[in-house]
């Protein structure tokens, strides 16, 4: 990607050298002739005027900026991988962002690109993005995304591990690029290719487990990749329209992990009068998979009052396994109770997951306050698996286990809903609908270890929808949407029953230059079925306020806030011994954001603002953004940024994984 | 770990008022409100007083040069919109005519110069807005998935997002990332007040936007997300790696979706897991005894053999063992 970023640095700079000479009138005249023509037959004086004023040789066809600095960093209070794992920028030159446009004049490759990057030079989140455009010829866009994950958050796992965090800890850069080309856009038929490529690489720590009594954290090599290969064509009408797709995907898992020394593992006593110890370990995945699909697309409008929709989607993915480890150390096979030294483990397997989707609809107009939107859709999901696990313990003398399984997952989603729309008067429109869900899940679920019989859930789901918007003037707006449903079958405990959904918004321009917004969303779910219990609700407020006074040319100020809260009790069983408790988790936060533009001397700028959020329940949280930026324009090209951003994160229960640093960023911009 | 013995079950009416909560009947009393208040609004109005003989005869189209002779800044811009294809492209019926496709005819204007005379797009309800774009835009790929969207039913119009006239191909959306999200953001500041918490997407950093997983035109999946490959979902198009198909499903995620478990846009919790501790998440869930069928209450999902002690931090964190709990390649119970 380092050329990438090379290539957008040149690109601009060679597009400075100016046009060779500025167009003659009578060349301009000529390589549009039609369109003067055309145009001089309607309005001769005026196309004649123009044809007498050339393109001022000055008019700039690259226009953009780009932004360079160096970030600083206080040291880092507190948890450093807390840190990495909630906010991760890290120190030195960067490039904050390039920004360019290039309008060429002559339209010889391109009539426009625009390219920008931003997040360059180790920072957590790289992109670059080139969008080019050839009117009625081509679209061409290609996007790259770099972003670092790190999480290593000790109390998601075992605070008391004797080695330290014993979780699924990891440190990846996930990649992704896509290019899209479309070919004659606008017209009648447009071919298309598209390519995306998604890949993970990085380290992390994983778990090797022998048995239940002994779990041992291990460094481990994550990498994998999707490659999506697909091409197709729009064929548009003014009637109707069609896309026709076929794609492709390949796909790649390759973990790798690699142990010797010695390693205790996270059980502080011994098992069986044995002290549990891992000496080294080799495991690795080669997992290979493949899918084609293919993409049916399909709107018509046979009359004036009737909208049809369609589509037929089809995908079949296939995945091939390879697995292999090797262990040594002193391990326990808990059916003899005996120690052995090593094991060794071999798998195959595969799966297959035809996955056909179907959807059908009309919007139907009969009169012209009405409008009626039916829909109906259907998803299919059947997934064979098959895996051959073959163990041997070195034990005296040695055991073989071999499992074969054939697992299965099939499910099958069925949705039919109408929405009927009635415009009361040009400012109201009342919505009224219904929607019916069906379907069937069958999964090997009778015991957790997936060797039970089959079993089949089931999902019936009546919903009552409503709406209303009201616009009794251009400067308020009032938009309810409702819906309540009932369930008679759910497929999981936690799944939505009995539930109702209502959300309003509302925004209010109370003068020119001040607007208020308002949304208020709840979300109440029961079940009552004596074993269950399940009693959620959830709520949401929040109100904006916009005010931007005279156009904002002094100041300007945005400010969010948000209120909300969660309860959720529901009954479960708590192991070991299977007692009848109730979960309950609670959260309720509040949220503030606001940016504060102050225009001083000189085109000066100064912003304040930030992000403030702050939880109390389950697990009281707080985290804290403020942000002050100072921009100071140096002549008509260069402006000084200088920024300062604190980070504070911390956990009432979990004291320390809280963090804190400041951030502080100096940079130019450089604008053409 | 918090646990607590429900202290007793709930009344009949408790149960009722839960399930429907005052907010419920709050907002029908405050939809009553608004319709009242608009129609009886409508109503007060006084009669119009008899209009002025006016010229009966119907607006006729003009020309988009005719336009330019008033509205040249427009005009200037709309030479470098994608909408430019309009005025030039024969085949659309709209040659010379391009602001007149979505004003109207606009002979009367031009005379009067009166905004009474012309139709504006952004004056209409969103249902007439729609329409004029949907005349030239109904039938192209990107609105297949429209009679899904909440948008559509909602009543947001297409100019709530696009600009008509804006010029260039940047110009008639926000492409940048932090432009997208703020536009969404206008909006939906409950779900950008999600982003401002510990784990999260990186939305606010520029890394990602809100139409990298929702299609605001509308898709067959709830809540407008993004599909990949076809059908899947479109989380997989970041994480290959939890798409499977894996020879060992875990049923939730294929059946419910990765909200199942998740809270995609920002949480309190780490990795924006819907509970505070991961055994939670699991637990709701797997609390059914082990049968061989289906039990009373039709759910699926078993409770953890009796060797799972939860008084011992080292089995609070399933996933510490489960680790592959998307699904596995090699292991029933996702150990590998």
């Amino acid at each position: 990607m380092r050329y990438l970023l090379a290539l957008l640095w040149i690109v601009p700079a060679l597009a400075q050298q100016p046009p060779d000479t500025p167009p003659k009138p009578a060349d301009q005249a000529a390589q549009a002739p039609a369109k003067t023509d055309d145009k001089a037959a309607q309005a001769p004086a005026k196309t004649d005027a123009k044809a007498e004023s050339p393109a001022p040789a000055t008019e700039q066809w690259v226009t953009g900026s780009v932004d360079l600095g160096y970030r600083w960093m206080t040291d880092i209070r507190g948890s450093f991988p807390q840190y990495r794992s909630v906010v991760n920028l890290g120190e030195g030159p960067k490039l904050f962002g390039l920004d360019f446009t290039i309008t060429d004049p002559k339209k010889r490759l391109f009539d426009r690109l625009d390219a920008r990057a931003y997040g360059w030079g180790g920072d957590p989140y790289s992109t670059a993005r080139v969008d080019a455009r050839k009117l009625g010829i081509y679209d061409f866009t290609f996007d790259y995304r770099n972003i670092a994950y790190f999480n290593a958050v000790p109390s998601f796992a075992n605070p008391l591990a004797p080695a330290g965090f014993n979780e699924q800890a990891f440190d990846i850069h996930r990649r992704t690029m896509n290019i899209a080309l479309d070919l004659l856009p606008g017209k009648r038929f447009t071919p298309y290719l598209a390519f995306d490529r998604n890949a993970g690489y990085g380290h992390g720590i994983d778990t090797f487990l022998n048995d239940e009594n002994e779990e041992f954290a291990v460094p481990t090599l994550l990498r994998d990749s999707t490659a999506n290969y697909r091409g197709g064509v729009h064929v548009a009408y003014n009637r109707f329209h069609v896309t026709l797709e076929q794609g492709g995907t390949t796909f790649k898992d390759d973990d790798q992990t690699q142990f010797a020394g010695t390693n205790f593992g996270d059980r502080t006593t011994a098992f069986q009068g044995q002290k549990l110890v891992l000496n080294s370990l080799q495991q690795a995945y080669g997992i290979r998979g493949h899918s084609i699909y293919s993409k049916v697309l399909v709107t018509a409008s046979p009359f004036s009052k009737l909208d049809i929709y369609g589509q037929f989607l089809y995908s079949d993915p296939k995945t091939d396994v390879r697995y292999a480890d090797s262990a040594t150390g002193k391990f326990v096979n808990p059916d003899t109770l005996s120690a052995f030294g090593a094991q060794q483990s071999l798998a195959t397997g595969s799966a297959v997951a035809p996955h056909t989707t179907g959807s059908v609809g009309f919007e139907l107009r009969p009169f012209r306050r009405l409008r009626i939107i039916e829909s109906w859709m259907t998803d299919r999901y059947h997934d064979t698996g098959f895996g051959l696990f073959n163990q041997v313990l070195q034990t005296t003398p040695p055991t073989n286990n071999i499992t074969t399984l054939a697992p299965i997952q099939v499910v099958n989603y069925n949705q039919e809903e109408i929405n009927a729309l009635f415009d009361v008067t040009s400012k109201i429109t009342l919505r009224g609908g219904y929607r019916h869900v069906w379907g069937d899940a069958t999964v090997r679920a009778g015991t957790l270890s997936q060797t039970g019989d089959e079993v089949s859930g089931e999902l019936r789901r009546n919903v009552g929808l409503a709406g209303l918007t009201v616009r009794p003037s251009q400067k308020l707006s009032v938009n309810l949407d409702y819906e309540a449903a009932s369930s008679d079958r759910v497929y999981f405990r936690t799944s939505l029953n009995d539930y109702h959904r209502a959300r309003v918004r509302a925004k209010y321009q109370v003068a020119s230059a001040l607007v208020v917004q308002a949304n208020f969303q709840v979300l109440n779910n029961q079940n009552p079925s004596p074993d269950i219990r399940y009693d959620f609700e959830s709520r949401r407020n929040s109100l904006a306020v916009f005010w931007t006074p005279a156009g904002s040319k002094r100041v300007s100020v945005m400010a969010e806030y948000d209120r909300s809260t969660l309860r959720s009790n529901i009954s479960f069983l708590l192991p070991p011994f299977l007692t009848p408790t109730v979960s309950a988790y609670r959260d309720n936060a509040h949220t503030a954001t606001s940016a504060v533009d102050l225009a001083l001397v000189r085109g000066a700028k100064l912003t304040a603002g930030g992000s403030f959020f702050i939880s109390s329940g389950s697990r009281p949280s707080r985290y804290y953004q403020p942000l002050m930026r100072l921009s100071v324009p140096f002549g008509k090209h260069i402006t000084s940024n200088t920024e300062w951003q604190y980070y504070g994160f911390g956990e009432q229960f979990f004291l320390f994984e809280g963090f804190r640093t400041h951030v502080f960023m100096t940079g130019l911009r450089i604008t053409r | 770990m918090t646990v607590s013995i429900r202290p007793s079950l709930r009344t009949s009416n408790e149960y009722q008022r839960a399930r429907f909560p005052r907010e419920a009947r709050l907002l029908l009393l405050v939809a009553a409100a608004l319709y009242a208040t608009t129609v009886a609004g409508a109503q007060d109005k006084p009669a119009a007083a008899p209009a002025p003989p006016t010229d009966t005869k119907p607006a006729e189209y003009v020309g988009s040069e005719t336009c330019q002779g008033c509205h040249e800044d427009i005009f200037n811009a709309f030479q470098k919109s994608p909408h430019h294809l309009v005025e030039t492209d024969k085949k659309r019926g709209w040659e010379t005519k391009a602001c007149e496709s979505c004003h109207g005819p606009g002979s009367k204007h031009a005379e009067s110069a009166s905004a009474a005379d012309i139709r504006n797009p952004a004056k209409l309800n969103p249902a007439e807005a729609d329409r004029a774009c949907l005349t030239c835009h109904l039938n192209q790929p990107t609105h297949v998935g429209r009679i899904y969207s909440s948008h559509a039913k909602n009543q947001v119009s297409c100019v709530s997002c696009h600009s008509v006239h804006k010029n260039g191909p940047n110009g008639l959306v926000a492409r940048k990332a932090p432009e997208v999200n703020q536009l969404c953001a206008k909006c939906h500041a409950d779900v950008w007040a999600s982003f401002q918490r510990p784990f999260k997407h990186r939305l606010p950093e520029g890394a990602m936007t809100c139409v990298d997983c929702h299609n605001p035109h509308g898709t067959l999946l709830a809540r407008s997300l993004q599909t990949a490959r076809a059908n899947e979902p479109g989380c997989g198009k970041c994480h290959g790696d939890k798409a499977g198909p894996f020879p060992f499903e875990h049923a939730p995620v294929k059946v419910e979706g990765c909200m199942a478990c998740h809270e995609p846009h920002g949480s309190a919790n780490p990795r924006m897991m819907t509970r505070h501790e991961i055994g939670f998440v699991c637990l709701e869930c797997h609390s059914n005894l082990p049968a061989p069928t289906l039990p009373a209450n039709g759910t699926l999902g078993t409770s953890p053999p009796a060797f799972h002690d939860l008084r011992t931090p080292r089995f609070r964190n399933c996933t510490l063992c489960h680790q592959k709990v998307h699904g596995s390649y090699v292991d029933r119970a996702f150990l590998k």
